[in-house]
Order: C-alpha cells, then sequence, then structure tokens
C-alpha cells in the first residue's frame, strides 16, 4: 500500500519549487545579470570555496541538530521496544510508593476470559514482579537488587520467546529453573547450570536454567540506578518466594499485530480492558496502563529534547554563519565597485545589479546547502560516535547507540531547505544593500553623507510601533509564569523602540549607547531582572538564546559608537611611553574606520565565543556544586539504603560486628512506607514515600541532631536544627523534599509521573493517610528541604506509628574517615544479605549523573565549536580583500621605511585586535551569563551557591579561537607583506 | 664636485621577464644626480621612466649595474636596510597621492618619523608645521577623501619632505591635477627645494613641471637621449 507522503516534506519541497520557478522567470527576463552572475561564480577558485565554506555552515549546524535528535529519537525507540517488548498495555495497582499492590490471580482468569474474543487482543499473562537477593552457590557471589519476574512460559506464549546467549529459543522458565539476563549473570559471575538460592520471605534455592537476552521478549530492561538485573521464575516459585500464594500483581497485555503496529490498537484494547476489569469483584484499583503507547511517545520527546538543545545552542552560530553572508556579499559589492559602476555606466539598473547578486547568491546558497546537509550528516555521526562512547556503560551500549544512527528524510529536507532559504534571504538582503552603494562615493572613498531627517523621522515611527508592540509584550507577560524570554523581548524591544525614536532628536553617539548600556543591563544583571520580573518565570533552553543575543547585541552596539575610546586606550598601550608605534597606528586605524566589516567580525567571534564559554563555565558550574550537591543530597550521610524485609536493629548488629564496626561510624533506621498526600491545590492525593527516624535505639545515631539536611525554606526563620528538633518532638508538623518546592514544582521538576509535581508553602497544612490502615493525620510543613534523592515526606516518628507505619526499612549510613565506601558497601551487603540491603553511595550517584551532565555539555562545546568555522572563515575573508584593497597603501608604507616585519606586523595586530575584541566580549558576557544563573532563584532552590570560572577550558577557548583565527590570515598578511613595494605603489584595483 | 653627487647610477640595467619574452626597461643607464638639485625626468609612455624612479630608489631591483645613493650601494642592501634607509633618507610623491585613507593628513605626514623613530609629539610638532606651511593648517585631522586632489597631494608632498630626507623622489605628481592645481604644486616643489635645499627628482610628461627644474632628462626605450 503507497504511504502518503510527509505533509511538511511536500511544503517545504512546493516552497524550493516556488523558488525555483521565479528564480527562472527572472534569469529568463534578466538574462544579461544572470549570465554576469554565472560568470562570477565560476571566477571563484579558493575565494569560491572560502564563501561556500562560510556559507554552509548555517546549513551544517541545522542538519547536525536534526541528525542528533534523529538518532536520540531511534536510540530512545530502540530501548523502548526492548524494554516494553510485546507488553503493550499493563494491568496493575500502584501503591503510592510505587510498588505493585498484589491482587487474586482470579481476576486475571475472570478478565482473560472476558476478553477472549476481543479482536485486538492477542492474549495476557499474569505475572508476579518483585525484588530479590540472589546468592550462586556454585561461584559464591551474592547480588543483591534484583527484579523477580515471576511468569508461565505457557501463559506468555504471545509475549515470545527468551533467547539464550546460545541463540536457542525458550518460551518461558521452566519450573524450578531461574533464568537470568545478562547483566545479573555478570554481576553474579553465573553460569548455565549454576545453583542459586533467591531470597525473599521464603527463600527458594534453584538452578540457572539459562542466561537470557534483554531482547524484546527480555523486556524490564534495567538501565536505572542499582539495579543489577532481571531474575526469570515461573508463576508458583515467585508466589512462594514472596509468600503470595494465589496472587499476582501485574498483566502483561498483547495486541494482535506486530510490535509496531499492535500499539495502534491501544486505546481501543484500554477501553476494552476497563470495561470488563470494572465487572470483576476484587479487582478494584487496577489500572490499564498504555505502556508502550506511552513510553514511545516520551521515547519521541527526549529525541525532539535533545535536538532543540542543540538547535538552540547552534543557533548562535547560525547567526554568526548569517552575519558572515552578510559580511562576504557586502565586500563582494565592494570588490566590484568599478565593475558596479560601469556596468551601471551601460546602463544596468539598480535592481538588476540586485538580481546579478541574487542569481549569484542562488548558486552558492543551492551548493553550499547541499554541502552543509551533506556535512550536517557527517556531524550528526560525529556526534553519535562521541554519544556512544560517552554513554557506554551507563545502561546503554556503544553499538546500540551507533546502530540507532539514523536521519529521516524530513530532517534532510528541512535542513537542505532552511539551509537555503537562510543563506538566500541574508543573500538578498545583503545585495539590496550592496545596490545602495553610491558608486561614484564609493569609488573616491567619500564618507556617505549623514542621513536626512526624514531617514531618522522614518526610524522614529518604526521606534514608536516597536515601543508600543514592546510594551504590550512586556506589561501582558512580565508577571505570571509564562516563558521569561517574553518579557525580556518586549522589553528589549522598548528600549530599541524609545532608542529610535530617541535618535530623531538626539546626537545618535548618545542615544545609542544608551542602547547598548541599556541591552546589557537589562539582560545581563540578574539582580535587575528578579527585580523587575519577579521569580515565577519559567523558561527552557531559548532563554539563554534570547539573553545572548540580546547582550552581544547591547556590547556590540556600545562598542560601534565608541570605537574611537576604545581604540585610544589600546594605541595607548600599544604605543607606550611617550613613543608611538607607527605599526600600531596603522593596524588600529583600519578597524575604527571601517566599522561594517569590523562589526561584523565582532559580532561572529562574539557570539561564537560566547555560546563557547556559557557551555564551558555551565559545565564547571555543575562540576563545583558537585561538592554542595553531595552535601545537600545526602545529609552527611555516606550511603542511603533500603532492605527486602526489615533488619532488627541494623546499629546493634554493626556496633557487634568488629569488622563492619571498623568501618561504620554511624547508622540510622528510617521508617519507612507508602502515603498519600493531599492539600489545597493538589487535585488528587499524591502518593509519595514516607520517612520518619524512631527514637531512643540503643546504637543508632539520633538522627535529628547528626543529620547535616539544609532546607530551601523553614517556618519562622529556623535554623535546620530547630527545624529537625520541632519535628522530632511534634507530632503535627512534617517536612517535604525539593520537588515541593514552587520553583521546582512548577517546572515539573520531580513529577512522579512526568506531569506537574504540586507544590506546598511553609506553614500549609497536608493531610498525610496511610492506604493500607486508611490512617489520616493533617500536618503542617515547617521546612523544605534542599534534597531531592530521596524524595518524600519527613513525619515524626510518633505520628508515623500512630498512622501504622512501623517497618524499617530505609537507613542513612556513614563511614568512618579513611576507608574505602565501596569496601564497607560490599562488607554491609554481604553481612545483611538475607534481609536483601541495597545501598546507594550518595557521592556515585550524584557524580554519574553529573558526569553524564558533563559528556553531553562537552559535546555540546564540540558542536557548537563548529561556529569557529565562521569566525576563521570571516577573518580569511577579511584579510584576502584587505590585500587586495590596500596594494597600494602597503606600497606606499614600503616606501616610508615600514619593512616586511612591520606590513606583517600591522596585519597581526589589526586582526588581533577583532578577534581579540570579539572573544573578550563573548568570554565576559559567556560568564556573566552563568553567573545570573548560578545566583538566580531557582538555582538556590536547586542547591546551586558556587560560580566556576573554568580558567583551563576559558585558555583553550581563547587558543583555539585565537590561533585558528590567525592561521586563517597568515597566508593573506605574508602575501601583503611581501608585496614587491615598486609594484604595489602603481596597484590598481 | 664629486662629493655633491647623491644619486649615481652606472650601466644600471632593469629586465622584466627573460628569454624570448624579456623586455628591457632600462638599457645601461648612467645618470648622477647632484645633492639641492631638482631634476625633471621626462619621456614618453613606455620610456622607463618610473622603472628609472623606482629602481634608483630601491623601491625595485635592478638586473645589472649599480645604484649609490649618498655613497651607498642601495642594492647591496637588505630589504631591512633599505626600508630603513627609505624611512631616514628618502620620501616619495605619487601621482595617486597613496595617502592611507584610514589615517587623518596629520596622521599621514607624520608617518615616516614614527617609523624612523621619532617620538610621538615631536613627530605631531613637524607635521602640523609642515602642512600648515603647506596651506593646510585647517586641514590637519581631515582624511584624504575630505580633501580635493591639490590638498591630498600637498599632503603627499608634506608626508615626503617632513622627515628632511636628503632625496624626493616624486613619480607624475602633477598627473591627477588640474592646470591650476598642477602649478600650485609646481610652486610648491621648487619652493620646497631651495627652502629645504633637498634634492628632488620628478618623473612627470608635463613640460610645466620640467621647466621649472633645474635641468630635465629625456628618455626614450630605456636610455637617456643625450
Amino acid at each position: 500500500m503507497a504511504t502518503s507522503p510527509d505533509p511538511v516534506i511536500v511544503f517545504l519541497l512546493l516552497v524550493l519549487a516556488g523558488v525555483a520557478l521565479l528564480s527562472l522567470a527572472l534569469a529568463l527576463r534578466h538574462r544579461l545579470a544572470f549570465r554576469i552572475a554565472m560568470r562570477n561564480v565560476r571566477r571563484g577558485g579558493v575565494r569560491t570555496a572560502i564563501l561556500v565554506l562560510g556559507l554552509l555552515v548555517g546549513t551544517t549546524i541545522i542538519c547536525g541538530s536534526q541528525v542528533v535528535g534523529d538518532t536520540v529519537n531511534e536510540l530512545s525507540l530502540h530501548y523502548t521496544y526492548i524494554a516494553d517488548g510485546l507488553n503493550d498495555e499493563s494491568i496493575y495497582n500502584a501503591s503510592p510508593n510505587g510498588s505493585y499492590t498484589a491482587f487474586p490471580y482470579t481476576v486475571y482468569a475472570q478478565l482473560e476470559a472476558n476478553v477472549s474474543h476481543a479482536p485486538y487482543v492477542a492474549g495476557l499473562a499474569p505475572e508476579y514482579i518483585g525484588l530479590t537477593q540472589v546468592y550462586d552457590l556454585t561461584t559464591s557471589i551474592p547480588q543483591t537488587d534484583l527484579n523477580l519476574i515471576g511468569v508461565n512460559g505457557n501463559q506468555s506464549q504471545q509475549l515470545g520467546n527468551f533467547v539464550t546467549d546460545s541463540g536457542q529459543s525458550i518460551s518461558g522458565p521452566p519450573p524450578g529453573q531461574v533464568l537470568l539476563d545478562d547483566q545479573a549473570a555478570s554481576m553474579l559471575n553465573a553460569s548455565v547450570g549454576d545453583h542459586v538460592r533467591l531470597y525473599g520471605p521464603t527463600p527458594v534455592t534453584t538452578t540457572i536454567g539459562a542466561i537470557v537476552h534483554d531482547d524484546d521478549r527480555g523486556g524490564f530492561l534495567t538501565a536505572g540506578l542499582g539495579i543489577a538485573g532481571n531474575a526469570f521464575v515461573d508463576l508458583p516459585t515467585a508466589q512462594k518466594l514472596q509468600d503470595a500464594p494465589g496472587l499476582v500483581n501485574y498483566i502483561s497485555v498483547t495486541n494482535t499485530g506486530s510490535q509496531k503496529t499492535g500499539v495502534g490498537e491501544s486505546d481501543t484494547v484500554s477501553a476494552e480492558l476497563n470495561a470488563s476489569l470494572a465487572t470483576i469483584p476484587g479487582a478494584s484499583g487496577l489500572k490499564v496502563n498504555e505502556t508502550l503507547k506511552g513510553d514511545l511517545a516520551n521515547a519521541a520527546t527526549s529525541g525532539s529534547s535533545v535536538s532543540t538543545i542543540f538547535f538552540v545552542l547552534g543557533l548562535f552560530s547560525i547567526a554568526a554563519g548569517a552575519l558572515l553572508i552578510v559580511g562576504i556579499f557586502v565586500m563582494l559589492a565592494e570588490e566590484r565597485k568599478g565593475e558596479m559602476g560601469m556596468l551601471r555606466a551601460v546602463g544596468l539598473t539598480r535592481r538588476e545589479l540586485i538580481y546579478g547578486f541574487y542569481f549569484e547568491g542562488l548558486a552558492y546558497s543551492a551548493g553550499s546547502a547541499l554541502a552543509g546537509t551533506a556535512l550536517g550528516v557527517g556531524v550528526g555521526y560525529g556526534l553519535t560516535y562521541a554519544f556512544s562512547q560517552l554513554l557506554a556503560g551507563q545502561g546503554l551500549t556503544a553499538a546500540a547507540v551507533l546502530g540507532s544512527f539514523t536521519f529521516t528524510q524530513q530532517t534532510l529536507v528541512v535542513s537542505y531547505v532552511a539551509g537555503f532559504l537562510l543563506t538566500l534571504v541574508t543573500v538578498v538582503a545583503a545585495s539590496w544593500r550592496a545596490s545602495r552603494l553610491n558608486i561614484v562615493r564609493a569609488i573616491r572613498d567619500i564618507p556617505e553623507p549623514p542621513h536626512a531627517v526624514r531617514t531618522y523621522t522614518i526610524l522614529a515611527v518604526l521606534g514608536a510601533v516597536l515601543s508600543v508592540l514592546g510594551g504590550l509584550l512586556f506589561a501582558t507577560t512580565f508577571q505570571g509564569t509564562s516563558s521569561v524570554s517574553l518579557p525580556l523581548i518586549g522589553g528589549t524591544m522598548l528600549i530599541l523602540g524609545v532608542s529610535l525614536v530617541g535618535s530623531r532628536f538626539l546626537l545618535n553617539r548618545w542615544v545609542f549607547s544608551a542602547m547598548g548600556v541599556g541591552f546589557l543591563l537589562w539582560a545581563g544583571v540578574g539582580p535587575l531582572q528578579q527585580a523587575v520580573l519577579g521569580s515565577a518565570h519559567t523558561g527552557g533552553i531559548e532563554v539563554v538564546f534570547v539573553h545572548g543575543i540580546t547582550m552581544v547585541t547591547g556590547a556590540l552596539v556600545l562598542y560601534i559608537f565608541n570605537a574611537p575610546l576604545v581604540l585610544r586606550g589600546v594605541s595607548a598601550l600599544g604605543g607606550g611611553k611617550g613613543k608611538v608605534s607607527p605599526v600600531t597606528r596603522v593596524a588600529l586605524a583600519y578597524p575604527s574606520r571601517q566599522p561594517t566589516r569590523t562589526t561584523v567580525n565582532l559580532a561572529i567571534f562574539s557570539l561564537v565565543v560566547f555560546t563557547l564559554v556559557a557551555i564551558a563555565t555551565f559545565g564547571a558550574t555543575v562540576a563545583a556544586n558537585l561538592e554542595n550537591t553531595v552535601t545537600d543530597e545526602s545529609g552527611g550521610y555516606t550511603f542511603f539504603g533500603f532492605s527486602a524485609a526489615p533488619i532488627p536493629d541494623l546499629p546493634g548488629m554493626i556496633q557487634n560486628n568488629s569488622s563492619l564496626n571498623a568501618y561504620f561510624s554511624e547508622a540510622v533506621p528510617l521508617i519507612t512506607g507508602g502515603i498519600y498526600v493531599n492539600g489545597s491545590g493538589f487535585g488528587s492525593p499524591l502518593g509519595d514515600s514516607v520517612y520518619a527516624a524512631p527514637l531512643g535505639q540503643g546504637a543508632a545515631s539520633d538522627f535529628y541532631t547528626t543529620n547535616a539536611f539544609p532546607f530551601t525554606a523553614t517556618a519562622n526563620g529556623w535554623s535546620a536544627s530547630q527545624v529537625m528538633a520541632e519535628l522530632k518532638a511534634n507530632q503535627t508538623v512534617a517536612l517535604v523534599d525539593q520537588s515541593f518546592a514552587a520553583a521546582t514544582a512548577n517546572v515539573g521538576g520531580g513529577a512522579p509521573s512526568g506531569g506537574s509535581h504540586p507544590s506546598v508553602d511553609i506553614g500549609q497544612a497536608v493531610e498525610v493517610r496511610d492506604p493500607l490502615t486508611g490512617n489520616a493525620s493533617r500536618v503542617t510543613v515547617i521546612g523544605i528541604l534542599t534534597e531531592g534523592v530521596i524524595p518524600g515526606i519527613w513525619l515524626n516518628p510518633a505520628l508515623a506509628g500512630r498512622l501504622g507505619y512501623h517497618s524499617e526499612t530505609s537507613y542513612f549510613l556513614s563511614v568512618r574517615a579513611g576507608v574505602s565506601a565501596s569496601h564497607a558497601a560490599q562488607l554491609a551487603k554481604a553481612a545483611f544479605f538475607p534481609w536483601g540491603l541495597v545501598l546507594f553511595n550518595f557521592a556515585d550517584l550524584l557524580s554519574l549523573s553529573i558526569n553524564t551532565t558533563l559528556g553531553f555539555i562537552a559535546l555540546l562545546q564540540i558542536f557548537v565549536g563548529l561556529g569557529l568555522a565562521v569566525g576563521i572563515a570571516g577573518m580569511g575573508i577579511l584579510a584576502l580583500r584587505a590585500v587586495v584593497e590596500r596594494r597600494r597603501e602597503i606600497g606606499m608604507l614600503r616606501a616610508s621605511g615600514f619593512t616586511q616585519r612591520m606590513v606583517l606586523k600591522s596585519f597581526f595586530l589589526e586582526y588581533s585586535f577583532i578577534t581579540l575584541l570579539g572573544i573578550g566580549i563573548g568570554t565576559v558576557l559567556g560568564l556573566l551569563i552563568v553567573y545570573n544563573l548560578a545566583h538566580s532563584p531557582s538555582a538556590a532552590a536547586s542547591g546551586v551557591s558556587t560560580f566556576a570560572i573554568p580558567y583551563w577550558n576559558l585558555l583553550l577557548i581563547l587558543l583555539l579561537s585565537y590561533g585558528f583565527a590567525m592561521a586563517a590570515v597568515a597566508v593573506p598578511s605574508i602575501k601583503a607583506s611581501r608585496l614587491p613595494p615598486a609594484e604595489a605603489v602603481r596597484a590598481l584595483e | 664636485m664629486e662629493e655633491e653627487v647623491v644619486v649615481r647610477g652606472e650601466g644600471v640595467w632593469k629586465i622584466y621577464g627573460s628569454g624570448e619574452t624579456a623586455v628591457p626597461a632600462l638599457q645601461g643607464l648612467d645618470i648622477q644626480i647632484r645633492r639641492g638639485e631638482m631634476v625633471a625626468f621626462m619621456g614618453p609612455s613606455g620610456c622607463g621612466k618610473t622603472t628609472f624612479l623606482n629602481c634608483f630608489s630601491g623601491l625595485d631591483d635592478i638586473t645589472r649595474g649599480t645604484v649609490t645613493l649618498e655613497g651607498t650601494n642601495i642594492h647591496a642592501m637588505t630589504d631591512n636596510e633599505k626600508s630603513r634607509y627609505r624611512a631616514k633618507r628618502t620620501g616619495f610623491v605619487f601621482q595617486s597621492y597613496n595617502l592611507l585613507p584610514v589615517l587623518s593628513a596629520v596622521e599621514n605626514v607624520e608617518m615616516p618619523l614614527l617609523v624612523a623613530g621619532v617620538t610621538g609629539r615631536e613627530s605631531r610638532q613637524k607635521a602640523t608645521a609642515i602642512l600648515t606651511d603647506l596651506g593646510l593648517g585647517d586641514r590637519l585631522h581631515h582624511r584624504p577623501s575630505e580633501l580635493s586632489g591639490g590638498q591630498q597631494q600637498r599632503v603627499s608632498l608634506a608626508r615626503a619632505l617632513v622627515s628632511r630626507p636628503a632625496i624626493v623622489w616624486a613619480d607624475e605628481p602633477t598627473g591627477n591635477l588640474d592646470e591650476e592645481g598642477s602649478k600650485a604644486v609646481t610652486a610648491l616643489l621648487r619652493r620646497l627645494n631651495r627652502d629645504y635645499q633637498q634634492t628632488i627628482v620628478v618623473v612627470t610628461h608635463d613640460p610645466e613641471v620640467a621647466a621649472a627644474c633645474d635641468r630635465t632628462v629625456h628618455m626614450r626605450d630605456g636610455k637617456v637621449q643625450p
């Protein structure tokens, strides 16, 4: 069956066809302009190559980011299909803390009978899912944190077969045997035939029947932290192990059709199952979840999110690329002033000159967009390869990441058309500007006369319109929770509009200098923005772009209107006391007298370096806050742990075990369970975890006086110790984790199901209810913890007991100074193996997450660094043009006594000035944006308190940016210095 | 007198290209110019006037022969030595002025002084003085594009003379000027030659310029016509 074409592709191809037809019509009508343009394209050589290089960067960035998005999407889909297998829907009753509540097997049997003739249901499989610990009696290796999946092979044929390492197909776990997945087998160093003991309320000894792949059937992919793999047993074994005879806690549903087509009927099947469940006794609380459909949607979102991050940060390079195009075409126009004058003299109209540039630009755009798209695919592959190295071993395999490398037709078409149109539009704008050159003035290098009053009147009208629009945008968005970008753009438009109006009446220098300062203050001074906008606004990655563009524009405008001042300062530095260096004089004269091309190159370097510095500094700040984060999240403890069964007096057992006692200094047991929390604005009760530290246990440390958990907010301005003392003494108070804080909750952080997490305020009363006993109480929130790693609500231990919580299955542990935390963990896990103790090292947990973030940041830096190619191309073109343009001046300098070295120095100094100024602007503003971010309310709420400058990284950025720029100007500069003076003085362009 | 000769060329050949395409621009030129003399070199287009100026001033190399300026063989110098010599002992005036468009009049004029190592303050004083002397006291800070052709050529002259060079080389200094401007510049050259006692070598095909000089050398096909 023929598939219908993608409407996006069709639309873009139509746009392309429209441009082609329009261009053809114009070419036929303006043949002379077309012919001249084609000749100009062919006359290129090295210069055409540089031109195309400059032009293709934008397309490369667009395409590269899209390919990364496609690949991440494909990778997410790949793992989603593995993780969910043929499990299209799942039926379970999730308890507040996320575990599954058991229900009678008869519910499954009745449901199976009810839907046996349903058209889209292929089959149902009852399962018992939980956690277990396994001891390999052959290798003597214990492992405490495995998923236990009890399922009968004969009841789950529709889920497909397991595949062993030897390629054998097995329908399901045979009775008396356990199947381990690769990960679990590796952790246990297990082999087929090993005897193993599975632990639960009733331990079971069994044999490893096979080691199976985590593929479509293996399911339950365990990329999560701390989970060591899967152990599959038949249902009766699981029920025996968990002491749950006749009970299951999960029903897996497979739709008809393949894995990819079956999901299409998920809504219909869900409705049918829900209707059927409603009629079955004992099915209360069971819910049908469209597992595969939901996971596929999440996978698509993650691909899109990554693509967006790359694209938005790539926008700086795209903007730099657009500026380069403007620079190139303006310079081309200047270079061809004589020819243009001649063409005008023989009768070509101004419009035909524009068409000439348009046709030339059309050829460059078409070619460079094609090359840029191809290069973008290559860049996408390079980034995928880097991802594969970065993420390998963190639940993903390098082969899977590389195998997921892909790009869609839509990506290619969108990249090509977007790159082509971006280039063409910029070329047309630059051509229009070029055609406005007064040929006589241009040839004689007579300065353009000041703009007529009428021009300023038009600008003032434009400014008034901008002011009104900006004011409206600001007024409607400065309060509330919209993206902070909107009021920022509104304010920026207002400043720009007022400045344009002001330019009608006041001196340009003062008005636009004030505008530049205004932009810098508005986007660059965090406290000012917070004072005006408050801290309720949200924002994504686009905020960085909006802030960045505003600040860089402000800095450039400030420079343009105060260049002589800057140059005077630099000249004074370069000349030394009393003596003026002729090299410095000449080198700095050109940037100040050729503001357009200088500003274009400055802007390019500023934008690219800004992004590089911001990303590097962000990474360094994240790393620097690691220590703070570990302290904030851990409360000063080394481990957080939990056990499958309560460990009686864990602190006492540690104290009485000499080897454990040598390693552990503190142990705090915690009463733990699932709880419902409800309050004003919650909508429905929130399922969460509850924690309470019991009092008066002999060897246990006093949690309330020894923990070091900080708070984002406390009642009555209490200190952390006062809050803890209150919690210890008062049964009507509670603490909540960071996910309840307004700043975090509003952006959806910490949401248990991807939705928005309800927020609470200090002093707010909430109801807490134990779902098992039904006991409830109202408590007042007196503290919001900074930590978010252990989500939940903290209650007074007496209140917890009153509600029905008695089970001590969570623990904080601290190691003594100087001992190995990992060895301590091994000892504790071995000692408490029968209870299934699982320990998480806070530092490892956070550093793993932060290392992944830093790796991602490094990749972003490489990607954004591609923008440096724009700067390098810009510098190269600038220098090439300068050699041609200044031949006679170089000759005169040589006649005046300049040595070759002095000419060379003057060229290098000139481009060094532009490059270093651009790098300086980019660096300062890049640091500033991260500084503001690190000092924002949301950063404070997340426990970020340190702003770090990555000096070595910045030095590397400086050296690479400067080094590449100088390399680009080296050849033209050397060429300039070696011009024979006699030829140079008589040179005519 | 022998010691008064500041420019001496003996058997100077300049050949462009080689083999069958070789073009002799100067053919065994023998020239002597005395200190304080103002000499015009005339001849039809392509006779080798500009080549003579370039080769004798050290801007271009010669193929054979010797050129001595103030007793020193200019072509025995390295490129850097030639540059230093030009900075201190010679000045140039060109038909198209060759002012640096990004520098003001006074900045253009003080450039040779700065190259020669004179301090900024002294350079500025001397440049201002000579421009004022040439009637451009009110145009000191104007850029070349803001000056007329005659004014630009006067700036060019000021630049050539400001370091009090031993020899000033002028290549068609009036070529781009109208009649009035041409007369003014010629008179100026003559006055400067007298006032500052500088040797001025002018390549021109303007008879009025030649008439203002102490003597005229006629060239044809790269040779001096008797």
